[in-house]
């Protein structure tokens, strides 16, 4: 569904770019990882897939349109969910607040359905008296699953994240992957995890490799 | 809309910030608001003022025309006798037409003479001017030789400058009012009663200094005193206490019976200063301008509303410097807030949130600051717009005083005639101004204006920080 085309993107030098050329594809119902070294660009690829910014080389297709086309805004707001390292919510809100907003400013299916966005949270184990406080009063752990919630709760088709565990422990960083897995498989979305742990990377369905400005396949 | 709700959860989660936000707007318009009443308060006591020190249109003699002739007279026929001035007296049928034009509030005609004490004795005085009182310059006497007391015939005393001013007040009785025309009723002087041990019920009799100088008994109705500062404004004449009222009818009496149904002159209060001029324009066309002239006298209320137009314009300046600087100081605020709330903007963005509505929320959250704080500065405001308010009348006033009392002396005597009396002319000082006050009162009009300029404040500062929502990358957001 989601494919580049020649994508390459440098910041100050034309001739030094981060990656050039990629040509890569992502389908529903699969889970993405991508690795490498600190600074190799992992950022940088996944914000012109979220729609954060734009190619400096090459195109971005959804479904055979072009990002451009699409227009960003509107790219943003309908096909693209973003999970963050820092989780990303607005602290003064608390969880069920948060879905609501992001539901409304989607235009999500089920946009101001305060039972359906209660029960997405109590799927990823926030129950109703987490998901009524200040959104602060909650552990890294939860913050992080109500941030996946928020992608769950809007109707997006693309799921993107940057070291969405990076934060976490051991047991949580099990439950989120586990959870993201779900979105692709369950939910058929199409799930892109840049993370630095391999073991993250292992459960996911295809793995790459950014190194050497390409995006090798690992086996 | 959402960007309602997002407002209003961030206005009540972040308490504190609120309130001190809601604290400084409510300064920056508690000085916006000061300034807006400190403005209608001027233009209320312009108003007032108005009503107040009022204005006058005098109708007399025409003193230029009638000196015109005399100096053509004098040089055709040079070898007669000395030329002489002749100042018709003023038809009170002139008066009555003019007195029934709009605007006109009361009517005061004035007739003066002089006649010689008979049943008492003069007070003098120790600058030895004695008995050689003229009477004011230029008197419109008959050309007898004048008398050692002054008659200050009047339709009411209380219709006088001298007593509207409250330079001579009524100790005992009553003063002259219109109901003594054609009666032998007196106002003295409490220096001359006392002198003469004279009070409200004597009787006391005087000697015309014209005609057949026929003795007249005259009845004490009420004693007034006149303030020691009047004597300075008639140098001409003797002691003020020499200086009798009686009504106009009595005056003419004692000038001959030629006199009758005569004046010196008729002043004509004006209810609105405003239209003096057209209230002259108007008389002009009911009498002989040849013979007659009208003046008008609107100097006092010229420098209160001069000196409440600088209120105003200082009024004016406060609200637009305040208005000013408390734009920019909130645009700042609203800078700063900006910058740290960026990453949840950057969130906002990269949810696909268009970057209007992001103003939209942030502009919501000011106008619900903003709404408290008029509230607060619409309380507040009375307060400092109170103590701002009493502060620049004071100083006004100084200069009013000190204004009419280099331009009053001179400016109003001219065509009065011979109403030499004390006060009676000249010192149309703002003796009424001074009570002027501001009267700061908070209206619905100025909570609205207030509101308006809240409002203005919270978007233009919202529209200058504006610049940091809409450059603002969400990328910025993802990598940080
Ligand atoms: N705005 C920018 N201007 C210039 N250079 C930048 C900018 N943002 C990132 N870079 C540089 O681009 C390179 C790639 O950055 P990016 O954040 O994509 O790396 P990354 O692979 O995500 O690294 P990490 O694993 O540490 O998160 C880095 O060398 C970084 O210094
Ligand atoms: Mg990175």
């Amino acid at each position: 569904m989601l494919k580049t085309e020649g994508l390459g993107y440098w910041y100050q030098d034309k001739s030094d770019p981060l990656f050039q050329d990629i040509n890569l594809t992502f389908e529903v119902g699969q889970s993405y990882a991508i690795l490498g070294h600190s600074g190799t660009g992992k950022t940088t690829f996944l914000s012109l897939i979220a729609g954060l910014d734009k190619p400096k080389a090459g195109d971005i297709l959804l479904d055979d349109r072009s990002l451009k086309k699409i227009g960003l805004t509107t790219y943003r707001r309908h096909d693209v969910s973003i999970v963050f390292q820092a989780y990303n919510l607005f602290t003064y809100m608390s969880p069920l607040n948060n879905l609501l907003t992001a539901m409304a400013i989607t235009g999500a299916e089920h946009a101001g359905d305060k039972h359906f966005a209660l029960r997405t949270l109590n799927d990823l184990g926030i129950n109703e008296d987490l998901a009524t406080r200040n959104v602060q009063h909650l552990s890294g752990g939860q913050q992080q699953r109500v941030a996946i919630a928020r992608t769950m709760a809007c109707d997006a088709q693309l799921v993107v994240a940057d070291e969405p565990t990076g934060n976490l422990d051991e047991d949580n960083t099990k439950e989120v992957i586990a959870q993201f897995q779900k979105i692709a498989h369950d939910r058929q979305k199409c799930v892109i995890i840049v993370t630095h742990e391999p073991d993250v990377a292992a459960q996911c369905d295809h793995q790459y490799r950014l190194e050497n400005k390409q995006f090798t396949q690992l086996a | 809309m959402n960007f309602f709700k997002r407002a209003w959860l961030n206005v009540w989660a972040k308490k504190g910030r609120s309130v001190l936000l809601i604290l400084v707007s409510s300064a920056i318009l508690m000085f916006v608001l000061a300034g807006l009443l400190i403005r209608s308060a001027a233009v209320k006591a312009t108003d007032q003022a108005k009503a107040d020190v009022g204005a006058t249109v005098t109708l007399s003699a025409n003193r230029q025309a009638a000196f015109k002739k005399m100096q053509s007279s004098s040089s055709s026929t040079s070898k007669s006798s000395r030329p002489k001035m002749t100042l018709t007296p003023v038809k009170l049928s002139d008066a009555t037409k003019i007195s029934q034009l709009s605007n006109v509030k009361s009517t005061n005609v004035t007739s003066s003479t002089t006649v010689n004490a008979k049943s008492y004795d003069v007070v003098s005085t120790s600058t030895g001017m004695g008995s050689s009182n003229g009477g004011g310059p230029g008197g419109m006497k008959s050309s007898a030789s004048t008398g050692d007391t002054q008659i200050d015939g009047v339709t009411a005393t209380s219709l006088t400058t001298a007593f509207s001013n409250s330079q001579s007040k009524i100790t005992k009785g009553r003063g002259i009012t219109a109901a003594d025309k054609n009666t032998h009723n007196v106002v003295i002087e409490k220096d001359l009663a006392s002198q003469n041990d004279l009070t409200v019920g004597d009787t006391i009799t005087v000697k015309e200094t014209a005609g057949d100088k026929a003795k007249v008994k005259l009845k004490i109705v009420g004693i007034y005193k006149a303030s020691s500062t009047s004597t300075s404004t008639s140098p001409m004449s003797a002691d003020p206490a020499n200086t009798m009222y009686t009504s106009y009818t009595m005056a003419n009496t004692f000038k001959g019976s030629k006199y009758a149904n005569t004046a010196d002159s008729v002043t004509f209060n004006v209810s609105n200063p405003a239209k003096v001029s057209s209230v002259k324009q108007a008389g002009r066309q009911l009498i002989n301008t040849s013979k007659y002239a009208l003046s008008t006298d609107d100097a006092s209320y010229q420098t209160v509303k001069a000196s409440m137009a600088n209120v105003k314009s200082f009024a004016n300046k406060i609200v637009w410097l305040v208005a000013i600087a408390g734009t920019i100081i909130l645009a700042l605020i609203v800078i700063l807030m900006i910058r740290e709330r960026r990453f949840e903007i950057g969130v906002l963005l990269s949810l696909g949130e268009a970057r209007w509505k992001i103003m939209a929320q942030f502009f919501t959250e000011m106008l619900m600051v903003i709404v408290v704080a008029v509230a607060i500065a619409g309380a507040g405001g009375k307060f400092v717009g109170d103590q701002l308010g009493s502060q620049l009348v004071s100083q006004s006033t100084t200069t009013q005083i000190t204004a009419t009392s280099s331009t009053g002396q001179p400016g109003g005597s001219g065509m009065h005639g011979g109403t030499g009396g004390p006060g009676s002319t000249g010192t149309t000082t703002s003796a009424k101004a001074v009570d002027t006050n501001l009267d700061i009162s908070v209206s619905a009009v100025d909570l609205a204006e207030l509101g308006g300029f809240g409002l203005a404040i919270t978007f233009l500062s919202i529209m200058i920080a504006s610049g940091g929502i809409l450059r603002l990358e969400p990328k910025k957001v993802l990598i940080s």
